[in-house]
């Protein structure tokens, strides 16, 4: 995907609240329970991460680069993503 | 491919051959899930096992190959997501190889889809300060994919040698052993925070990478999705478990076993045995020993051959391909909530279904877990209430002659007090849980030489394992009969054994020996049950009973490994009550009911 054909919005919501589909660009994670970002970090999810929903539920599903997670509801309350809107 | 990587490399200077206290050990490393078993496999001749999740090495092996002129040591370790801050325990096992000098070269190896999570680590590899050769393993499925990288740029960025490889067809091996005579610390920021260590893998990725929006792949994704997507995936589920019972509980426990049984034992082997003891053998002691009710022969061998094995082949053949699919690590997604009320969350899942195959490997795997809390969970439930596949094996053989209903008795009560035990132990425990994050591995079609491979493997691993054990159980039994213990444990065990569970007295012994191995034990009730002595609830009392004790000799070995002796014991002192006292509410109730199966 290129950038001519998406803009951000500038607010940071938690990844939780992004509709199936959506893209966004992780921010940040909030509430940094122990060791929580380092494991989110080693598996790629870090501020500038392009990161799609797949699923939201019974488990939080979602790709970051060619990486399929899956994470628990609180997990994916706590990455904060700033969504991506397809202005084509 | 990436050859002009290497020859410029090799255009430095030619190998020299070094004189060593020590082969040259070459260490492989990367992510789970990348091939690193694959590579090991290649490189060395030697088969490890090879599955499509994260988590299938958690132990180190080694194993030697011919690299340019020189012999060397190769080491394939557990994946790591990380090499520093908190690790779990199969990725401390790899760090301690790069850290206690266990190696002289690393071999990283690259999931090339995944190019930043890789860069991000090559940056912690790089702190070890050992040379490394970078493998850019399955381009293929990058290509697949729409990704395409220049592995020459990389490697002048890296400065060491960047190799594109397709391990399971041996693409790029050659050119990855050339490549190890020029590894090279990489030029990466090793000493830089980890935030600082993401902004440069990120930004080198998107230099070298290219992607399009070219995809190849459609029906492994069309398939991932709905293995994962409720309204579709616990059907889907629902068909594997049925298609597996057809595979193992029917064509493998009932077709199979009634061709070896009856017809392979029962018309050829055993009648054959006993004439030729009869004719040969002058001293009865012996011809008991070999071909008499408990011989050697009449009852090990056919409990083994005839009765577990059929089970087990097909099971591992099944199970094999589950693995290498992709599909089981998929469940943990709808598990989560359920283990989370047991103190785990939805990775246990694989120990969980490993178990099923084998509880003993499948504890080793809960290495893969985040807290010592988890794995004592994991561990404890395993042993409780996973029945292996050779268990598994008689339950089928016995209930799926009863009745479908027996069968459902018989793992509700298990997985019920499964989960009791575990809600119970979640708060006694000390510890903590960790949360919910697993990476899913793509749904693959699974390569046939690798499932052939893997269920040969496994079936002779469990011919190794088992039908010694099974030997000297029966040699167990033959001994105790002609001192006549078996009397005296029979009537030792009669007030819980008749009593309490309502068996008939010669269970007793059975029981006894499922202290050895449980399906050992179970064959032994397969054996009464076939012969008529039991009834329906008591097949199912009987079987609930010998599926919650302690699987068997090596898995308690295994425990005691794992986690110290102290705890093995405690496992053992927590199962055993429990699975008597289960066993006689279940025969209590199943009375009061007044059910039949």
């Amino acid at each position: 995907m290129s950038c001519t054909l998406l803009t951000f919005t500038s607010k940071a919501v938690p990844l939780s609240s992004l509709s199936v589909g959506a893209h966004a660009l992780v921010s940040g994670v909030a509430d940094p329970a122990a060791g929580r970002v380092e494991r989110l970090l080693a598996l790629g999810i870090t501020a500038g991460a392009v990161v799609t929903m797949l699923q939201t539920f019974p488990g939080v599903v979602f790709f970051c680069d060619q990486t399929e997670l899956a994470v628990e509801r609180a997990v994916a309350d706590a990455i904060l993503v700033r969504p991506m809107e397809d202005v084509r | 491919m990436s050859c002009h990587v290497v020859r410029e490399h090799a255009s430095a200077g030619p190998a020299i051959l070094t004189l060593r206290a020590h082969p040259l050990r070459i260490a492989l490393v990367g992510q789970p899930n990348v091939g690193k078993s694959v590579v090991f496999g290649r490189l060395t001749g030697r088969y490890v096992t090879v599955s499509n999740y994260p988590g299938t090495t958690v132990a180190i092996t080694k194993g030697r190959a011919l690299v340019g002129a020189e012999v060397c040591d190769i080491i394939d370790t557990p994946g790591v997501n990380a090499l520093e801050g908190t690790v779990s325990e199969d990725e401390r096992i790899t760090r301690e190889v790069l850290a206690s000098n266990g190696a002289d070269l690393v071999v990283q190896v690259a999931d090339a889809r995944n190019l930043r999570r890789a860069l991000m680590l090559t940056a912690q590899i790089a702190a070890f300060g050992k040379p490394v050769v970078l493998a850019l393993n399955m381009i293929d499925e990058a290509f697949a994919r729409g990704i395409s990288i220049n592995a020459r740029d990389l490697s002048a960025e890296l400065g060491i040698p960047v190799v594109e490889t397709v391990a399971v067809d041996g693409q790029g091996l050659a050119e990855l052993r050339a490549a190890m005579a020029h590894g090279a610390v990489p030029h990466a920021p090793s000493d830089r925070t980890p935030l600082e260590r993401a902004a440069w893998a990120n930004e080198l990725t998107q230099r070298v990478r290219l992607t399009s929006t070219l995809s190849l792949s459609r029906i492994p994704e069309l398939l991932a999705r709905v293995t994962r997507r409720p309204l579709t995936g616990l059907p889907i589920l629902a068909v594997v478990l049925y298609v597996l019972y057809l595979f193992v509980g029917v064509f493998g426990a009932q077709t199979l076993v009634k061709l070896l049984e009856d017809g392979l034992f029962g018309r050829g082997i055993n009648p054959a045995a006993i004439w030729l003891a009869d004719r040969f053998i002058p001293i009865p002691f012996v011809r008991d020993f070999l071909v008499g009710q408990y011989g050697l022969i009449t009852m090990g061998l056919t409990y083994a051959i005839a009765i577990v094995l059929p089970v087990v082949a097909t099971f591992f053949l099944m199970f094999g391909f589950l693995e290498d699919s992709g599909y089981i690590p998929r469940l943990a997604i709808f598990c989560d909530r359920i283990f989370r009320v047991m103190g785990l969350n939805g990775k246990a899942v694989l120990p969980m279904v490993l178990g099923l195959g084998c509880d003993t490997m499948a504890t080793m795997t809960t290495r893969i877990l985040g807290t010592p809390k988890e794995r004592l969970i994991a561990i404890l439930l395993l042993a409780l209430g996973i029945p292996c596949s050779a268990q598994l094996a008689v339950i089928l053989g016995i209930l799926g002659g009863v009745s479908p209903a027996a069968l459902m008795t018989l793992f509700a009560v298990v997985l019920g007090q499964m989960f009791l035990v575990g809600w119970l132990a979640a708060r006694v425990l000390k510890g903590e849980r960790s949360e919910f994050i697993m990476e899913l591995p793509p749904i693959r079609w699974p390569r046939p030489g690798n499932l052939i491979t893997k269920t040969r493997l496994r079936v002779w691993w469990y011919l190794g394992e088992a039908v010694p054990l099974f030997l000297a159980g029966t040699v167990l039994l033959f001994v105790l009969d002609r001192l006549g213990a078996l009397v005296w444990i029979s009537r030792a065990g009669e007030p819980i054994v008749t009593g309490l569970l309502g068996l008939p007295a010669a269970t007793a012994q059975i029981l006894v020996m499922g202290f050895l191995r449980r399906d050992y034990g179970a064959a032994g009730l397969f054996q009464l049950a076939h012969n008529g002595q039991l009834t329906g609830v008591q097949a199912v009392v009987a079987l609930t009973v010998m599926t919650l004790f302690v699987p068997c000799v090596a898995n308690f070995l295994i425990m005691v490994r794992e986690r110290g002796l102290r705890v093995g014991l405690a496992i053992v002192a927590v199962i055993t009550p429990v699975a008597v006292f289960t066993g006689a509410g279940l025969n209590y109730v199943l009375h009061a009911l007044d059910v039949h199966f």
